[in-house]
């Protein structure tokens, strides 16, 4: 079940990971009646703060008003309280799989600096998509394909078929 | 035009029908005076136990930080007064039955206390530090020579103190979330949690470490126990107290406490002192600081919450 690597750090076998995945988003439906999710909550977190800092700006945007801004209470929301137990059990998971470690992971024949620009590129584009589509691979291809959404099963399609191509043309980054 | 004059005693600004009078400055206080009351218990006990070179960061280095925690925490206290200039007048009396009279002389007798115990051991923990003056250096020797007479009152007021943060809140009959008095034992605990784990961040001994995270832990289990009675107490009582504690238990306190404060305060460093015990490598820096962030949180909401609660409906 546990594939040990040199430095004594291991990982849990993928399909009884995606399991476990799997287990928990019926958990999330059950429990709390909503998916998972993640980029919604940096979405709210990010609202939030345009709000504390600059609310006119809120008010007047299309996109912020529909989170933050008059009585709504963006950071009073299911995915921030979500986000924030992600973190507390991946701080776990790291601890019993012996992987707590501050290290940049990346492939030999890049520099560190090179992985976290790439990144940073990277997490930008796809927060700008996930926001188009109206969640991330967590809240809108995995909790929507769960429910069976159309919605879902094209963003996990665009998702991936997207990755697949540009995987190609940056492989250099990896191997 | 008609005209309607309503008389009422129910509209105070500020105090009925909610109480607004008490900000930032008191649960910042209760925050501080838990911590150093639990930092000068473990340092007056490890004393008493004989234990002082075997707890070298509880009973020498984390009390010297206890008279900036106290002095920080006594102006708060001075900044929400509302006659800052007559706050000498609380040490004209004695007035058993006023709860910021106790505050007051117990803070009294602890802060120079506390002082003098972390004079004394300046030069131990910074050996290049010199006092200068020759009445500081007998004051220095003298209480060297009687810190173990020191270290009773210490860790009795110390426990008085830590008592003391949460009886401020429970003498106020007229808030159904404070009128009750496991207030007291219940900030004492959570103040000696907050205590252990500046203990665990100042400590460089893994058994010391050791040590203080077993306490913890036994700590964080009696603050649950304690949080549970609290409401089981107010659910079992009257109307208003059943409200008091729906706030939080399904009102607008309930996220941010069950979150902050029970797991991520509570069930999860005490989780992951668990797992530092059974050998597994944790960061002793994170369980510490969620205990920290968790401690003041709590005091933030209860401070906030029970002025809200009331009697009157």
């Amino acid at each position: 079940m546990k594939k040990i690597k040199n430095d004594g750090s291991f990982y849990l076998n993928p399909y009884l990971g995606g399991v476990i995945l799997g287990t928990v988003l019926l958990l999330s439906f059950y429990i709390s009646g909503r998916g998972v999710g993640a980029s919604g909550a940096v979405k709210n977190t990010v609202a939030a703060t345009v709000n504390a800092v600059a609310p006119q700006h809120v008010e007047k945007s299309a996109y912020y008003s529909q989170f933050a801004g008059g009585d709504k209470r963006p950071m009073n929301n299911w995915l921030v309280y979500e986000v924030l137990g992600v973190l507390a059990g991946a701080f776990i998971s790291g601890i019993v799989f012996n992987r707590l470690k501050l290290k940049v992971e990346h492939s030999p024949k890049i520099t560190s600096r090179r992985r976290l620009i790439f990144a940073l590129a990277g997490g930008l584009i796809f927060g700008f998509g996930s926001q188009l589509a109206r969640g991330c691979t967590s809240g809108a291809a995995l909790s929507g394909m769960a429910v069976l959404s159309f919605g879902g099963y094209i963003t996990m399609v665009a998702i991936f078929g997207t990755a697949f191509v540009v995987a190609w043309i940056l492989r250099k980054n990896w191997i | 035009m008609k005209e309607e004059l309503f008389a009422s005693g129910r509209n105070i600004p500020n105090i009925d029908p909610y109480l607004n009078i008490w900000h930032w400055q008191i649960p910042s206080y209760l925050f501080l005076g838990g911590l150093a009351a639990g930092i000068l218990f473990f340092a007056g006990f490890f004393t008493i136990m004989g234990k002082e070179n075997k707890m070298e960061a509880t009973v020498k280095k984390a009390p010297l930080i206890v008279p900036f925690v106290l002095v920080l925490g006594l102006f708060f206290l001075f900044l929400d007064l509302k006659h800052k200039l007559y706050f000498w007048q609380l040490y004209t009396t004695i007035r058993l039955e006023s709860p910021m009279g106790w505050g007051s002389w117990v803070l009294m007798i602890i802060t120079p206390i506390s002082i003098l115990w972390a004079a004394s051991y300046v030069k131990e923990v910074f050996p290049n530090w010199d006092w200068k003056f020759k009445i500081l250096k007998t004051i220095e020797a003298w209480t060297i020579k009687n810190r173990i007479y020191i270290a009773w009152p210490m860790a009795i007021y110390a426990v008085i103190l830590g008592i003391y943060t949460g009886i401020l809140l429970s003498a106020f009959n007229a808030r159904p979330l404070w009128n009750t008095s496991i207030l007291g034992p219940l900030f004492l605990v959570s103040g000696m949690s907050t205590a252990a784990a500046v203990i665990m961040l100042m400590s460089k001994d893994h058994k010391e470490r050791k040590i203080m995270g077993r306490i913890d832990i036994l700590l964080i289990i009696v603050e649950l126990f304690f949080i549970i009675h609290l409401f089981m107490g107010f659910l079992a009582g009257s109307e208003v107290q059943i409200n008091a504690a729906n706030l939080f238990l399904g009102g607008k306190f309930t996220a941010p406490f069950f979150a902050f404060v029970v797991i991520l305060g509570l069930i999860f460093p005490a989780v992951l002192e668990v797992f530092e015990l059974k050998g597994f490598k944790v960061p002793i820096v994170v369980p510490a600081i969620l205990i920290l962030i968790g401690g003041l949180i709590f005091r933030f909401l209860m401070v906030e919450a029970g002025q809200i609660t009331r009697y009157l409906y």
